[in-house]
């Protein structure tokens, strides 16, 4: 190698390391640096109560010191305090707080997501308190001093009316040397989604953001709502957790994104849908905007599938804010109408209807809140598919009414008419049991089950269920319950039950046509060769 | 203004320099002249230059890791991580640290494979040889205390299996090891120590051996060196120092440095987790350069293999010797027999390194 | 090879495409080194802090935070809407307070008197035609909130 031949490799090679150099420059220059996560912050007001209870309850103050508000020095006192003169409130070294921490408390900051719930449904989950369920609890489970069963159970979900301790004089009972008042264990602790709060408000944000870490993981995990949306009567988590959405959100729950600051469906994830998804978040529409979340849970609802027979809703909101159902049934009232609407409100510590005249403020129609939710589905699903499921959906809901749900209902009511039934004492015969199941549990199953799109769910655990129950159970008793109140009574129900069976939609019940018999046994001789 | 003026300036100018720095600049043009031999152009003899080419990248990067590294338990791991992730180039001057130390080990083992196959160790220079095994020892320990540095978990338990080891040498076992950690845990203490070594002793010591390894080389002169089928005539049997040797050793220089770049840039140096004394991985690996005593360890007990690894040491540092030895009874045979030794030690250590790196445990 | 090559023209060619090549290449090196041993001049980083609700505050009202340093900020609602002062006197560094009887800032060291604007218009400060530090402080009035900006700086307590 000649003396001249090294020095051009050399200066090649250098041009070579030259550019090398580059692309290190290249590289170090879209570099950035790794944003540290900010530290807790605990401000001057806070300071005395993280000290004491860092040790009482580390753990608590740990939690909080993971939330947001933490990182913004939203601290204790912030959410703690409580105004002059709050019946829930005392002197706690040296501010006058309170336990209880409303959503009114947490309005002073998130002003739209508490005007969103407190016209909700969820806001409403309290109103059980008058309804036949509460019944069973309180009467049917409990003794009359010993509510247990509705504290630990309905109450925890449903939410309770706070009160105190009490002296003989109605008083309320304070204790030790601050003077704290006393809560009635029976009202709290509870986290209920329907809470009446001794300050007004309705509810509890903690029921889905559970304190004090507030973690959006919780609240955008399905397993959150299914701490209530599940068992017999709505099995909503077991019904998702079997449908293709379940499934999905199970093997894909790293790539949920759950614990990003936005989340918004087709921008931020896409792996599947959680039951925050459908009902609350944000997602993205096909003409590329961005819809962002709301607290009114039922928004997007289209069907009612609670009631003894279901029907679509059309959503009224009036001047107040204050919002109401019309079943697709009724007439639906024109903007500016006065309307007389039934509120359920507390008072002195009991729940009551107050008769409020409103005037409507808009409407919007069972097809416009379909319409939002099928927005979301958009975001995987195309028209033709969303259309179908939807047709699918509202075919099962038509059969559970028109087949079960519509003629038991009206025999229940003949029946109330003709004395059998005696609507003052609710669950005093086995035949109310068997009817409150048909539709409370049997017939509820089957409609979320197709609701969600889970099968078993919708057959097996469902139709299945209501039709066993129909044919075996309900109309036989039906018929005994006459023959009990009198001998003509159980004649003309006789009759009137056989004419039922006898109609086109029950006339299976006679026994297949010949053909059909024939093709069914031809069909398990194939198969099993009996 | 005319010319001669102002170069009779200029050249007073000259003289003024020369009397302020008395250098004798003849002198030196003659020193730079000096002949190299023929062979030294062959790519595979500038092997003993290239780990020089190396030492001055690593005492450079070094020096500069070293404004931003902190030596203690409590911040070692976090300051690498600034260096890293935070300081400007940090990755790029730290993984050229890093390329550069693995460059080395390959560059001083190459180097000692040639100087072995050639019998350049022979009488009268085995000092030299001698003088090498220990370079390759510094270089190794080099490495062994700069990944301890890094204090993540392969450095914390790499540098505990170290300790462990060294307290295994016969008699003088645990004063070594109680010497390194600086007390009889790892600790604070043995972080500062390594630190030390690192960047201190080790330095000032290979700078001495180096030193000492080209001085005698210069003093004997370089071997001379003919193959087969080479015509050597006298106008080519030696080419000079400057610029013909010089020019291919920057060339070298050149192209270390581009293939440095480019493998910084390809694979970083990367951070693993943060050194936790109460959990040993459950995959840990050496640097691949202590695999065969590695997989040795797993091999044999911890004395036998100590006692295993001193064995092979004492081998290599006495080569020269047992070389001689062998050539007085066998002749001109020997050659055979020595290209054998050194290729089945060869193919051993590799083997050895080889089997640790594909076995998962 | 011959010793020509030196000086020849190709010799010299070349040898200016190595001197270039290697100054290029080891100069742009030495340039990342120096940027590498030069600190960052980062700007400073600033965080977000709950600085109550806008109804805590009355109007022409002044209340006394913290930063994350501990250093108090008074933050001040007028008609205009919301001010931060920074309570670092510009004379000599102690800190002023604010007198709601006075309806001033005051700095007890020197008496150096400050308008609810923060100029001074008293003492040393106003002779120096000074004035408080002002901070940025950010209302939502959606949210009913106070957000006040202040230096970022890594520690549990302010």
């Amino acid at each position: 190698m000649t003396l001249n031949m090294k020095r051009w490799i050399v200066a090649g090679l250098s041009f070579l390391f030259l550019a090398a150099l580059l692309v290190v420059a290249m590289q170090e220059s879209k570099r950035h640096r790794i944003e540290e996560g900010l530290e807790p912050v605990v401000t001057k007001t806070n300071k005395g109560c993280v000290d004491c209870h860092r040790t009482d309850n580390p753990a608590l103050v740990m939690e909080w010191e993971h939330s947001q508000h933490a990182i913004y020095g939203v601290g204790c006192v912030d959410c703690h305090e409580a105004d002059e003169g709050d019946i829930d409130g005392w002197m706690h070294e040296g501010v006058f707080m309170s336990v209880l921490v409303t959503p009114k408390d947490c309005s002073e900051c998130h002003v739209r997501e508490f005007e969103e719930f407190s016209r909700s449904h969820h806001a409403r989950a309290g109103e059980i308190i008058m309804s036949l369920d509460n019944v069973l609890a309180i009467k049917a489970a409990s003794t009359p001093d010993n509510p247990a069963d509705a504290i630990n159970g309905c109450w925890q979900c449903h939410g309770t009316i706070i009160d105190f301790e009490r002296d003989e004089n109605g008083e309320i009972i304070r204790t030790g040397k601050e003077n704290r008042p006393v809560i009635d264990s029976n009202t709290w602790p509870n986290s209920g989604m329907g809470r009446f709060n001794p300050d007004g408000s309705k509810g509890s944000c903690h029921a889905c953001h559970s304190r004090h870490s507030f973690d959006v993981r919780i609240a955008r995990s399905p397993d959150n709502c299914g701490k209530c949306h599940m068992g017999p009567d709505h099995p909503q988590i077991e019904i998702f957790n079997e449908s293709k959405h379940g499934i999905a959100y199970r093997a894909n729950v790293d790539r949920m994104a759950l614990d990003k600051k936005e989340w918004i469906l087709g921008r931020d994830y896409a792996a599947a849908p959680t039951c925050a998804t459908c009902h609350i978040s944000g997602h993205m529409t096909p003409q590329g905007v961005e819809v962002g979340n709301s607290h009114d849970i039922g928004e997007r609802i289209s069907w009612t599938l609670r009631p003894k027979v279901s029907s679509k809703l059309n959503q009224v909101t009036f001047t107040d804010g204050y919002q109401k159902d019309f079943p697709h049934t009724k007439a639906i009232p024109a903007v500016g109408d006065v309307v007389m609407t039934h509120e359920k409100v507390v008072e002195n510590f009991k729940l009551t209807t107050k008769d409020v005249e409103r005037t409507v403020a808009s409407v919007k129609t069972w097809e416009e809140r379909r319409k939002a939710m099928t927005m979301a589905c958009r975001n995987c699903h195309n028209d033709h598919f969303i259309d179908n499921f939807y047709q699918q959906f509202d075919d099962l809901v038509n059969l559970y009414n028109d087949k079960f749900g519509q003629p038991s209902l009206d025999i229940m009511n003949e029946l109330t008419a003709d004395g059998v039934v005696d609507s003052g004492a609710p669950f005093s015969t086995e035949l109310d049991w068997v009817y409150f199941e048909l539709w409370h549990h049997e017939g509820r199953r089957a409609r979320h089950g197709a609701s969600m799109m889970g099968p078993d769910y919708t057959h097996w655990h469902g139709m299945y269920e209501v039709a066993h129950n129909f044919y075996n159970e309900f109309l036989p008793l039906v018929v005994e319950a006459a023959e009990e109140h009198s001998h003509a009574m159980g004649r003309k129900w006789k009759t009137k039950v056989d004419q039922l069976l006898s109609s086109p939609d029950h006339a299976w019940v006679k026994g297949l046509s010949p053909e059909e018999a024939q093709a069914l046994a031809a069909e398990y001789k194939a198969r099993y060769n009996q | 203004m005319s010319s001669s003026n102002s170069s009779s300036r200029f050249s007073g100018m000259a003289e003024r320099a020369n009397e302020l720095f008395p250098m004798d600049w003849e002198l030196l043009r003659h020193a730079g002249a000096e002949p190299v031999p023929y062979h030294l152009k062959k790519w595979w003899f500038c092997l003993g230059g290239t780990p020089m080419v190396l030492f001055v990248v690593q005492v450079i990067t070094g020096i500069m890791l070293t404004f931003y590294y902190v030596p203690s338990p409590d911040h070692a791991y976090a300051s690498v991580e600034t260096i890293t992730h935070g300081v400007r180039f940090g990755w790029f001057i730290r993984s050229i640290h890093m390329w550069s130390s693995k460059f080395m080990i390959v560059a001083v083992f190459l180097h000692m494979l040639r100087v072995f196959f050639t019998r350049a160790y022979r009488n009268p220079r085995q000092l030299n040889w001698m003088v090498g095994v220990m370079l390759l020892g510094l270089t190794m320990t080099f490495g062994f205390t700069g990944y301890s540095l890094v204090y993540e978990q392969l450095s914390f338990w790499g540098a505990t299996v170290g300790c462990n080891l060294a307290s295994a040498l016969p008699v003088i076992g645990p004063y070594v090891g109680d010497f390194l950690r600086g007390g009889p845990e790892i600790g604070a203490q043995t972080l500062t120590r390594f630190f030390m070594l690192h960047v201190a002793i080790l330095p000032i010591v290979a700078f001495l051996l180096l030193s000492l390894h080209v001085m005698v080389i210069r003093l004997h002169g370089v071997t001379e060196l003919q193959f087969e089928g080479e015509v050597i005539t006298d106008d080519n049997r030696f080419f000079r120092f400057w610029p013909e040797h010089v020019t291919m050793e920057i060339l070298v220089g050149v192209l270390l440095m581009y293939l440095l770049a480019i493998l910084a840039l390809i694979f970083p140096a990367g951070l693993g987790a943060q050194a936790d004394p109460t959990t040993t991985p459950a995959h840990i690996k050496p640097e691949w350069y202590f695999y065969f005593n590695f997989r040795l360890l797993k091999l044999t007990s911890l004395k036998m293999s100590v006692a295993l690894t001193g064995f092979l040491g004492g081998l290599l540092f006495f080569w020269p010797f047992i070389d001689g030895w062998i050539e007085k009874r066998l002749g001109n045979r020997s050659d055979r027999i020595v290209v054998l030794i050194g290729a089945v030690a060869f193919l051993a250590f590799l083997g050895l390194t080889v089997w640790e790196a594909v076995a998962a445990h | 090879m011959s010793e020509h090559d030196t000086t020849s023209r190709r010799g010299i060619l070349a040898s200016l495409a190595m001197g270039a090549g290697l100054v290029a290449a080891y100069g742009v090196l030495g340039l990342q080194g120096l940027a590498f041993l030069l600190p960052k001049r980062l700007r400073p980083k600033t965080r977000l802090l709950y600085a109550g609700r806008i109804d805590d505050y009355e109007i022409g009202g002044v209340k006394t935070l913290y930063d994350l340093e501990g250093t108090p900020v008074l933050v001040q609602r007028s008609e205009e809407g919301f001010t931060a002062f920074d309570s670092t006197c510009p004379h000599l560094g102690c800190k002023v307070h604010w007198e709601p009887d006075n309806n001033r800032f005051f700095c007890p060291c020197h008496n150096g008197e400050f308008r609810p604007d923060g100029v001074a218009y008293a003492g040393p400060p106003a002779d120096a035609g000074q004035s408080l530090a002002t901070m940025n402080v950010e209302a939502n009035p959606d949210a009913g909130v106070v957000y006040l900006e202040v230096k970022d700086v890594k520690r549990r307590n302010a």
